[in-house]
């Protein structure tokens, strides 16, 4: 990305805008000050070892965790406020690690029940929507299926069709394909790469270092619960500044092969 | 001894009339027991604890009491602060009441065992809470609690014979009063028996058709 990029991302609409943000589990300080913004139509992906809070920054920004101190906010509504779950599902769409589908409902009924349910679409409407999506995530002849018929990669596609659905201003995604057996991995980040092309602003939390590097704008590196370095794929993958950033980055690549930058050629930087 | 229903079998009409009675008060029962039952137990499990605690108090006290004393309280108890119920009502009022007692708790077990993501889903996808309850939680609740129910369900034909302490003509009523007219108690109960376990199989078969269905859906 060049410097007039940069510039223009940070003239754009701020979508996510997170400041201090401070989240406790009793003693356990999980969150320890987090400062992050993401523009309108940017891909930012978070990577960092296990257990670093990289979920709970992702729940905190869809209310599914309480705040403890400082704010965070979504096109400009905090997500503390005393908003119904409605308010928010309008502005976040949120992927699961294991998709959280609606085991007794088909994949139709898994997309349109909140379209109809809160957004108050006509049920053929909502239909009509729910196959565009499906087209979408390449899964149009699945439209009557259970979930338990489909295979996780289906799954989360559909996991990921079903929060579109509801038209949402950014997509937060909380591993989506750490579930996955290797040879289903590729099909979701194509999807996710397509829709990152599309211009959504999205906030992925990843172990997948090549769309890491390939699909988003920029990387933010976590570590017990603040961001350690944050970066253009370019500089923080192949030159980071934070001693931790490389000894992570170091541990990924001596890792399983298939992981983490194995595939990334990490002297071409 | 030797069987002979020469003596029972020309009141056939009374064990059908009586059995007649304890399929309505059981189906009545059972209607108005699952619809209390499911009320209380999302009450148990709603995030506000006086809810919980008057649901829970109720489960405490209809699992803790015998349904004999919860029938003759409201049939016998209640007149006393001016509520006078005919038989019939009481003992429908008393078995629904009881039923829902247990079916609260089941419930409750049903509602918890739901996994966290699925409210987590219905949460991030703008549901409100009772919105998730009712398209996410309760149905997949329901599901998981179906061969539960159904054993409720049972016990409830079972136990819709202490009706008859109420003076009720259902079918142990019928088959007393059989008994008493021609003293072949052998042959009446055989016979009262049979047609209880005819309705407990049918029943049964009912749920587990149920259960095969929805989990097929
Ligand atoms: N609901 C919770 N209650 C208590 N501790 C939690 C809870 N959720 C997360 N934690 C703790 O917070 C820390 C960060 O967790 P998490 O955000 O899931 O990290 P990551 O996603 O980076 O692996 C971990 O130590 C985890 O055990
Ligand atoms: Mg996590």
């Amino acid at each position: 990305m060049s410097a007039e990029d940069a510039e223009d991302k940070g003239a754009a609409k701020s979508i996510i805008s997170v400041r201090g943000l401070r989240k406790s589990f009793g003693d356990a300080a999980v969150l320890r000050g987090i400062d992050l913004e993401v523009a309108e139509g940017e891909v930012v992906s978070v990577i960092g070892p296990s257990g670093s809070g990289k979920s709970t920054l992702a729940r905190c920004l869809c209310r599914l965790e309480r705040i403890d101190g400082g704010s965070a906010s979504v096109c400009g509504a905090d997500v503390q406020g005393r908003h119904k779950n409605s308010d928010i599902a309008r502005l976040v769409g949120m992927i699961f690690q294991n998709y959280n589908l609606y085991p007794h409902m088909s994949v139709l009924q898994n997309i349109t029940l909140s379209p109809v349910r809160v957004l108050k679409m006509a049920p053929r409407e909502a239909e009509e929507l729910a196959a565009d999506l499906l087209e979408k995530v390449g899964l149009s002849d699945k439209i009557r299926a259970r979930p338990r018929e489909l295979s996780g990669g289906q799954r989360q596609r559909v996991a990921i069709a079903r929060a579109l659905a509801m038209n949402p201003r950014v997509m937060i995604f909380d591993e989506p394909t750490s579930a996955l057996d290797p040879e289903l991995v590729g099909e979701v980040l194509e999807v996710m790469e397509k829709l990152a092309g599309s211009g959504m602003t999205m906030l992925v939390i990843t172990h997948e270092m090549m769309f890491a590097k390939d699909a988003s704008d920029r990387i933010v590196f976590m570590d017990d619960g603040l961001i350690v370095e944050e970066g253009v794929p370019s500089q923080l993958l192949f030159n980071p500044r934070q001693a931790r950033t490389r000894q992570f980055l170091q541990r990924l690549s001596g890792g399983k092969p298939g992981s983490g930058l194995s595939g990334v050629n990490t002297d071409g930087a | 001894m030797e069987l002979d229903f020469s003596l029972v079998l020309p009141r056939m009409g009374m064990f059908i009339s009586g059995a007649a009675v304890t399929i309505l008060a059981s189906a009545l029962s059972l209607l108005f027991g699952a619809a209390l039952g499911l009320f209380v137990g999302v009450m148990r499990v709603v995030p506000f604890k006086p809810l919980q605690m008057l649901a829970g108090a109720y489960i405490f006290v209809i699992r803790g009491t015998p349904l004999l004393i919860q029938l003759f309280f409201i049939y016998f108890g209640l007149p006393a602060v001016g509520i006078n119920l005919s038989a019939m009502t009481a003992g429908v009022i008393g078995l629904s009441l009881n039923s829902a007692g247990y079916v609260g708790e089941i419930m409750r077990g049903g509602i918890e065992g739901v996994p966290a993501g699925q409210w987590e889903a219905g949460k991030v996808l703008g549901l409100s809470y009772f919105g998730s309850m009712r398209f996410i939680i309760l149905p997949q609740a329901v599901r998981a609690m179906l061969p539960a129910l159904g054993n409720e369900f049972v016990t409830l034909i079972k136990e819709s014979s202490l009706l008859s302490t109420l003076a009720i003509r259902e079918l142990t009523m019928a088959g007393q009063q059989v008994r008493s007219a021609t003293y072949a108690s052998f042959e009446t109960f055989i016979i009262v028996g049979a047609i209880y376990l005819t309705l407990t199989t049918v029943t049964g078969i009912c749920l587990r058709y149920l259960e095969k269905k929805w989990s097929a859906a």
